[in-house]
Order: C-alpha cells, then sequence, then structure tokens
C-alpha cells in the first residue's frame, strides 16, 4: 500500500480532538505544515526544545502537574533521545504519545524495507524498547491519534505514532 | 573569562540549608549527590528527583513549571548534569517561565563517578551561559552568607532565574545498587503521589 499524504488541517483537527493541550517539539521537516498550523493555533500550547532527549523530559513535568501534551519529533531525533526514553517514559512510566515523522521513506515501501537506516531501524528500535508504534499512511488512519493516549495510559508508558510521508 | 580556580567555594550542606529554609510548597527537583542530600534536608510530598536520566532535571522541572504556573518550581541541577544536556538553556529562556528557579551546583566535577574533572572546569560559567541563552536573571555564589542575604529578592522576581552555587566536591562517591527484582523504578513510584497532590489545589 501506498502511503497517502495528511493534509495538516486534518492531522491538527485529530490532535485537536484527542484533547492534546501542549505539543512539544523539535521541528521535523516532515512535518512543517502542520507545525506552522500549530504554532498559529491559540488553544494549543507548543513548547519548543533544543533536543528531543529534553522534549520527553518536559512532556513528563507537564504530565505531573496535569496537562495532557503530545510530543512531536523526527526520526534522527528518536535515535537521539534513547536514553531519556529509557529513563523517564519506561521506567517512569509517563504516559507519552510520540508523533514521528519518517523523513525520506519511500512511501511504496514498508518502513521496514527502506534503503535509509533512519527509516528503516525506527520501528526495530522502538520494539526492542517495547514502545507499541502505529503508522499512519494516510488520512484514514487519523483515529490512531486519540487510540494512542488510551494506550499510552493503559500501559503506562509511550506509544509511537509515525507519520508515514510528508503532510500537506 | 571566569577563573574558577580562584573562586570562593561554600560546603554542599550550607548551599542547601540556604535554600532549605525558604521550602514552603515548591515543587523541587532534584538530582545527582545534591539530591539525597536535599531529601534530607527538606523531606516533603513535592520532592521529585532525575534519577537514571542524567541531565533532564531542569527540562522535568521546566513541564511542571509550565503546567503549574502559580506555583513555584525548584530544580537543583549539577554542572556535569547541566553539560550533558546543555541545550535545555535554550529551551527554558524560550519558554519563559516565570516560576523556575534553576539551581546549579558547581562543584567542578563529577562527583557521584568518582570526582573527574568536567570538561572546562577551570572556566565554565553556567551563570554567563544562562544570562547568553536569556534567563531573566542569573546570580553566582561561592559564600553561603551572601547567597542567605541575596536569595530573597532573587526569590520575588521573576524567573527564569539560574543561579550558579560554587561548592566544594564532597567526595560522595555513588555506586548503584542492583535493582531488587520486581520492584518499581523511583521516578515511577515518585511522581505519581505528586501529581495527585498538584490535582487537588
Amino acid at each position: 500500500m501506498t502511503a497517502q499524504s495528511i493534509p495538516a488541517d486534518l492531522l491538527l483537527s485529530a490532535i485537536r480532538d484527542a484533547g492534546v493541550q501542549d505539543v512539544v517539539l523539535v521541528p521535523d521537516t516532515h512535518q512543517r505544515t502542520v507545525l506552522d498550523l500549530l504554532m498559529d493555533d491559540d488553544e494549543i500550547r507548543t513548547i519548543h526544545c533544543s533536543t528531543e532527549d529534553e522534549a520527553i523530559a518536559v512532556s513528563a513535568g507537564l504530565i505531573i502537574g496535569g496537562r495532557r501534551p503530545m510530543m512531536q519529533i523526527q526520526h534522527a531525533g528518536l535515535y537521539a533521545s534513547v536514553n531519556n526514553l529509557r529513563g523517564v517514559g519506561l521506567d517512569g512510566q509517563f504516559p507519552i504519545v510520540m508523533l514521528i515523522g519518517l523523513l525520506g521513506r519511500d512511501p511504496e515501501l514498508d518502513p521496514e524495507d527502506d534503503d535509509s537506516s533512519m527509516v528503516r531501524l525506527c520501528r526495530p528500535l522502538l520494539e526492542t524498547l517495547d514502545i507499541p508504534s502505529h503508522l499512519l499512511d494516510g488520512p484514514d488512519e487519523l483515529h490512531r491519534i486519540a487510540e494512542a493516549f488510551d494506550e499510552a495510559a493503559e500501559r503506562h508508558g509511550p506509544v509511537a505514532l509515525l507519520v508515514g510521508t510528508t503532510t500537506s | 573569562m571566569t577563573d574558577n580556580t580562584q573562586v570562593q567555594r561554600m560546603s554542599l550542606d550550607a548551599a542547601l540549608d540556604v535554600l532549605a529554609r525558604r521550602r514552603e510548597e515548591q515543587v523541587v527537583v532534584g538530582t545527582m549527590t545534591a539530591n539525597g542530600v536535599w531529601r534530607q534536608k527538606s523531606p516533603h510530598d513535592l520532592n521529585l528527583a532525575c534519577i537514571g536520566f542524567m541531565g533532564g532535571a531542569s527540562t522535568l522541572a521546566l513541564g511542571v513549571a509550565l503546567s503549574q504556573p502559580e506555583r513555584d518550581v525548584w530544580v537543583i541541577d549539577g554542572d556535569g548534569s547541566l553539560m550533558m544536556q546543555l541545550g535545555s538553556l535554550g529551551t527554558i529562556a524560550g519558554a519563559a517561565p516565570r516560576n523556575l528557579l534553576h539551581i546549579v551546583i558547581h562543584n567542578g566535577v563529577y562527583e557521584t563517578s568518582g570526582s573527574q574533572p568536567l570538561p572546562s572546569q577551570q572556566q565554565v560559567d553556567f551563570a554567563r551561559m544562562a544570562e547568553g541563552a536569556g534567563y531573566a536573571q542569573t546570580a553566582s555564589f561561592g559564600d553561603a552568607e551572601e547567597f542567605d542575604s541575596a536569595i530573597d529578592e532573587l526569590l520575588v522576581t521573576d524567573g527564569p532565574t539560574l543561579v550558579q552555587l560554587y561548592t566544594r566536591p564532597a567526595d560522595r562517591f555513588y555506586s548503584a545498587r542492583p535493582t531488587p527484582p520486581g520492584s518499581t523504578p523511583a521516578l515511577a513510584r515518585m511522581w505519581p503521589p505528586v501529581a495527585e497532590a498538584l490535582a487537588k489545589e
């Protein structure tokens, strides 16, 4: 199946429908159209981090204080943040939902068959960390955002959503 | 350039005593050597700790500060810890929480692993870094009495505030104990009661 581009306004609506109050982010080229909308949004606060490991800790702090954050990063940032993901997300048992862009993915291929190591290794890494991941390969799959929050709450841990191709 | 070989240094105990005397209902995030000392000096159900993700204390505190804008949040950070996630200075300055006090214990060494020197041990200056990042106010103290005299004014001024405290290494070598089978990690035990307490108010 070919991954379909998700329009930014639909993705933002799904984020809003999931009750997200804060988007904690390191900019992702793949999701830049969504970032443009988010930064102009009056309801959802964006918190800009220097690194993805900071984004994990900020998200945890927000959860402690009663907010409902969502992380938005790129796959390279996932690799950069593994210790905080383990130490905060897993050991701390924080229900953190991460929206991760698979920049450079061939939309005709499963991510695991991609030539790019950044794309190909993403889900195996998450699997190693015992973090569930779900592909968002088109607008029909946006319901997975709200479902990911339920799953994270039930598991007491992080859940990853992989944005399969560049948003439009 | 700051010359850290010439600065006055106080004891960690004296530095934390100054803060403990001001402890009320702040959420306090500790880390590394200072965390254990702090928890003895100021036991409280709003204490949190950064254990197992070195460098994350200040951004964990940032998240709490942004979610609880009417409550003061303190982080007692280490110099080696801050060096590990130095970009957090920019993240905190950008988010600009008025209620965040960022204490940096500057002893110049990785104390828990055996007091190996910090990179740039002799000149690194976190107050100047924070000022450059855009913190609202910064200060440095090597004398506990001077810190005691100045802290109240710093606390009533909008942050984010970074206070660099020059301390003498306490040479408390730390050796991690094996986690007992089936036990819940420290952070997972610690944060739900804090979240519950914050939700009640």
